[in-house]
């Protein structure tokens, strides 16, 4: 090894490094040294120390060692999950490119690429490339791809954890794959933060047995400071809802006591809130605080990520569309508002602050409400305990295989037992059958088996040379649209009307308001004017109401690991430690909860009735998120059901859930035992839940990823108004006429492993069996069931037929919606 | 199959809503529907979008069941009829037509009803912008000030929820009735409902496949 340390290569990047008073880490050190001996692999480090360095700088001594092995165009493809990382990573490279004496050219290529640098691109690639799992699907697309790949060297997947675990990660096994081969001698490299399956992330990444296979560990650690920020008094907290407005006055200080500060929230919808909220509070905030989100126009939000960089902004509210990397210098204070659902996401987002090496990262909570301070305090524990969550790879998603597949077809054809052959290799594609992949053909040929007589069907044609193609450019170009797996409500662009765009906005909420009707975007108070060609023309308002929209996606549910911290605390937040503040502050509501009903134990289980207007409540917590929650009450519902046929509305969110019946819920302590005996539990789960509802939920995301449903694209003129139609409306003919379809089978696998959480499910009947069963009755909302009430998600189940259910609405007077 | 009917007495004339998203108009022998949409399956296909022919069947079954049912002599459609191009499914249709001898269908063209005339000539077809049949003027849209005949339009597949108490919501198809028009259901099966366009004032009437009703 030591003709590497002493190699010309690795003595050019250190002298570079050592001019800016730098020396590398070890795990730098060590990717360098692995690469040059043509190692793959993956490094684990925790955001801030460099880890782009250690790849990229990896492939910089190669070549300065190597150069007679590269060839003139792509090097190194740099592949990250989200785009606004892109422009900075390229910016740090070319400067480090340009200061070590490099003739390269860095560049990024996604969606916001324009097209006239896209065409330059395919002309001449550059040698270092940052794109993104999708837009090098859109590059398989193209006719004569595979000249841009044939001298590639190296590709990196950045952020690995943060693909891994969805359809995006799918997409990202699929594009290596096809890489390998127009370069069978690519080096592969991931790059990820600490998650509780390393392993895992690592064998699904790298499943080549012909590969060369390490993992390199950061040592180094970020120290941390969870602070939570308590409201002078207990019932300044409201004890649910979207806003503790109160709490701005509370936020200002630290906002004014540090250089810059992010402020996150969990969905749009409440940044924009809190936006306002803070401009409210403070108006000469107004041009230091900013706020950003997924749906702002890309512009304004360059313009913020710019801003944020050069210290210009005090503050910034903002979503998950600032989690990732960029590294934002100024940045030393992060404040979180709401809870953050899971312990390596809430690590993350305090990682934004004090980017570089040794400084300290600084993160203050701010409840919305009461009960989120249990929640800090498990985190905090959780955090000490060093508990990261897992991400599972999903596997055999058909309908990402038919998109690729077309793909292809539609860029240079395939033949069909060469790439079989190769997508058998794919981790995600090891166990399928050859039946399967045979439907996969015909479904693209022939649109699927009960199609085969309908002459019009043409997507992919079987051409000369046993070559499958896309020949129609209609097809093409329907296709090349569709690409991707992160399937959006249907959006719709918000531009002025005298011209300049604000942002995206989802058709349903848009759709719930009159022209005339004023609503905030971008921290913008708008009057809607009309709606046209998918796109919402609109004015300023001088409107001091408004409504705030609503974005329907983004509620994650808890992670198991954290929902165990919290049963843990809460069981004791009677009687809290003398350091835990946030429980000792909490006392007076947690007494009021145990003297109106109960405080569970750890080995306690909480069952709680109340009446009110609404009609009969049961409340139940098992601490364990929503999804499981969605599956607990409807199982409830069932068996309770089993008593008396009756029809529940249940709402549920990340503690506990509640059935609200318009009759008597016959449920008491002579019951309860049997009512959560762990007994026929997973047929009481199939029975209970509506399968086929749940999977054609699931379903609307799968037709569309495999193009059984056509998107309207936001802003253009062509929105494909002839082949709208709903995915449920496709279900449900696949249903009838094609019931082993495998995107069908595929909806129903997805609801059993991630709807279901089969195993979370069982795990905590087994724990409540163990537990004692406490029953209260109540005359008004307890502090545990009260944002259930009001903060919650709904659905209905019913055991009765539908005409009865009407019956019953009619007998109670309809009211018309 | 059931056909329950909800009799409503509309400018003294005895119109019947059936659950099969059609009216009868007994005096005439005629029945009226909308949104037919022939030939979207096979406009998906040619778009790449995997969908077969048995929706169509099924809703040209139905309405031939409707037509046997109340020994119908004239079907008046109130636009889209068809989807889009002329395609194979009109083939299907022009053979189903064919069974039934004198019975009369007229069509009041709407949005999606683009084709060539030589397919509706070629059908038989009558085709018109708009229709006075009795006291009622047949037209695609809705209109949105009252006019001084009564409409009877389609277009818009409108649909209602109706709530509960205990937090339930029901979504269905329906009819929309006012002072001065009444909205039919889109007949075929491959639409989608729309809840948002409901006229002030309407009365719905929602259906299920064993029941109609007045909400």
């Amino acid at each position: 090894m030591s003709s590497f340390k002493e190699s010309e290569g690795l003595r050019i990047v250190n002298t570079w490094m050592a001019e800016k008073g730098q020396a590398p880490f070890q795990f730098q050190m060590q990717t360098w040294q692995r690469h040059g001996n043509g190692y793959s692999g993956m490094v684990v480090a925790p955001t801030g120390f460099g880890k782009t360095f250690s790849v990229f700088l990896a492939v910089v001594i190669d070549y300065l060692n190597h150069p007679e092995k590269y060839k003139k165009g792509l090097k190194l493809l740099w592949i990250s999950p989200l785009r606004s990382l892109a422009k900075d990573l390229a910016k740090a490279m070319t400067e480090a490119i340009d200061e070590i004496g490099l003739d390269w050219s860095v560049q990024v290529r996604n969606g916001d690429t324009p097209t006239a640098k896209r065409r330059r691109q395919e002309r001449l690639m550059p040698d270092v490339l940052l794109t993104t799992p999708e837009t090098m699907h859109l590059l398989f697309s193209q006719k004569k791809n595979s000249r841009w790949f044939k001298a590639l060297k190296c590709v990196a997947i950045d952020e690995w954890h943060e693909l891994l675990g969805n359809k995006r990660g799918v997409l990202t096994e699929l594009a290596i794959s096809q890489l390998r081969h127009y370069s069978p001698r690519l080096q592969i490299w991931g790059i990820t933060a600490t998650i509780g399956n390393l392993q895992e992330a690592k064998d699904v990444l790298l499943p080549y047995s012909d590969l060369k296979i390490t993992q390199i560990t950061a040592k180094q650690k970020k120290k941390l400071d969870i602070i939570s920020v308590l409201p002078d008094e207990i019932e300044v907290l409201p004890w649910a809802g979207h806003l503790g407005a109160k709490m701005a006055d509370k936020i200002l200080p630290i906002i004014a006591a540090n250089t810059t500060t992010l402020i996150f929230t969990n969905t749009r919808g409440q940044a924009e809130l809190w936006y306002q909220v803070l401009l409210n509070a403070q108006p000469d905030l107004a041009g230091l605080l900013a706020i950003h989100h997924g749906s702002i126009d890309k512009k304004l939000r360059n313009w913020i990520e710019d801003n944020i960089a050069s210290g210009y902004l005090k503050a910034v509210v903002c979503t998950s569309s600032l989690d990732l990397g960029v590294d934002f210098k100024p940045v030393d204070c992060v404040i979180q508002i709401g809870s953050v659902k899971g312990i390596a996401r809430f690590m993350q987002r305090a990682g934004r602050s004090g980017h570089s090496p040794f400084e300290r990262s600084k993160i203050y909570f701010v409840p919305t409400h009461s009960l989120e301070l249990v929640e800090v305090s498990a985190l905090k524990k959780a955090v000490k305990d060093k508990q990261m969550e897992s991400r599972d790879p999903m596997v055999l998603t058909f309908d990402v295989l038919v998109q690729f597949m077309v793909t292809l077809a539609v860029g240079e054809g395939f033949k069909a037992d060469a790439l079989f052959h190769r997508i058998r290799q794919v981790h995600a594609f090891q166990y399928i059958t050859s039946d399967d992949w045979q439907w996969c053909l015909h479904f693209i040929t022939k649109g699927g088996k009960t199609l085969h007589s309908y002459e019009e069907f043409h997507k992919v044609i079987l051409d000369e040379g046993d070559i499958y193609r896309v020949k129609s450019r209609r097809i093409s170009m329907l296709h090349r649209m569709n690409i991707g797996a992160i399937v959006s409500e249907a959006h719709m662009m918000v531009k002025f009307f005298s011209g300049g765009y604000i942002g995206m906005i989802e058709e349903f909420f848009i759709s719930k308001l009159k022209p005339g009707d004023s609503f905030i975007l971008a921290g913008r108070v708008l009057e809607l004017v009309q709606i046209k060609d998918m796109t919402v023309l609109v004015k300023r308002s001088k409107a001091k109401k408004a409504v705030s929209p609503s974005w329907l996606g983004g509620r994650l549910p808890l992670t198991s690991n954290l929902s165990h911290y919290l049963r843990l605390q809460l069981s004791h937040a009677l009687e809290p430690g003398r350091l835990e503040k946030e429980l000792r502050f909490l006392n007076p509501l947690v007494s009021r909860q145990e003297a109106h009903s109960h405080i569970p134990k750890a080995d306690e289980f909480l069952v709680e009735l109340i009446e009110t207007r609404d009609g009969h409540h049961l409340f139940m917590y098992p601490f364990e998120g929503r999804l499981v929650h969605e599956v607990f009450s409807a199982l409830m519902a069932y068996r309770i059901s089993k008593i008396k046929p009756m029809t529940f509305t249940i709402a549920m969110n990340d503690y506990g859930f509640e059935l609200l019946s318009d009759q008597t819920i016959p449920v008491d302590e002579s019951n309860i035992k049997t009512l959560l005996s762990e007994t026929h539990l997973m047929d009481d789960v199939i029975a209970s839940i509506n399968a086929s509802e749940m999977a054609s939920r699931k379903f609307r995301d799968i037709a569309v990823i495999a193009g059984l449903v056509v998107q309207s694209q936001p802003g253009t003129r062509k929105n494909n108004k002839s082949l709208q139609s709903s995915s449920g409306l496709i279900f449900r003919v696949l249903e009838d006429y094609e019931p082993d379809n495998l995107l069908l089978r595929q909806a129903y696998t997805e609801v059993f492993n991630q709807q279901l959480e089969e195993a979370r499910l069982q795990q905590a009947f087994q724990r409540i069996s163990k537990s004692k069963i406490v029953v209260k009755s109540a005359k008004s909302f307890t502090p545990l069931s009260f944002p259930l009430k009001v903060d919650s998600l709904r659905g209905t189940m019913s055991n009765e037929s539908l005409d009865k259910r009407i019956q019953r609405i009619k007998a109670q007077s309809f009211k018309i919606d | 199959m059931n056909i329950i009917t909800e009799h409503i007495i509309v400018k003294e004339e005895e119109l019947n809503l059936t659950n099969q998203r059609a009216v009868y108009y007994d005096r005439l022998r005629a029945l009226i529907l909308s949104d037919v949409h022939i030939g979207k399956t096979a406009h998906f296909r040619r778009h790449g979008i995997p969908v077969p022919d048995h929706i169509l069947q099924k809703d040209l079954e139905r309405l031939k069941f409707l037509i046997e049912y109340f020994k119908v002599k004239t079907v008046y459609v109130v636009g889209d009829l068809f989807h889009a191009e002329t395609n194979s499914n009109m083939k299907t249709f022009k053979m189903w037509l064919s069974q039934f001898k004198d019975l009369k269908m007229i069509l009041i063209k709407g949005n999606h009803d683009r084709q060539s005339p030589h397919l509706t000539e070629n059908l038989n077809i009558k085709v018109e912008p708009s229709l006075q049949l009795g006291p009622f003027n047949l037209i695609h849209e809705p209109v949105e000030k009252p006019s001084k005949l009564f409409t009877v339009s389609g277009h818009t597949h409108p649909g209602v929820i109706i709530k509960g108490r205990g937090k339930q919501k029901l979504k269905l198809p329906c009819y929309q009735l006012t002072s001065h028009q009444l909205i039919l259901p889109a007949f075929s099966l491959f639409t989608g409902l729309n809840t948002r366009t409901m006229p002030k004032d309407a009365k719905c009437f929602g259906f299920t496949e064993t029941s109609i009703f007045k909400i």
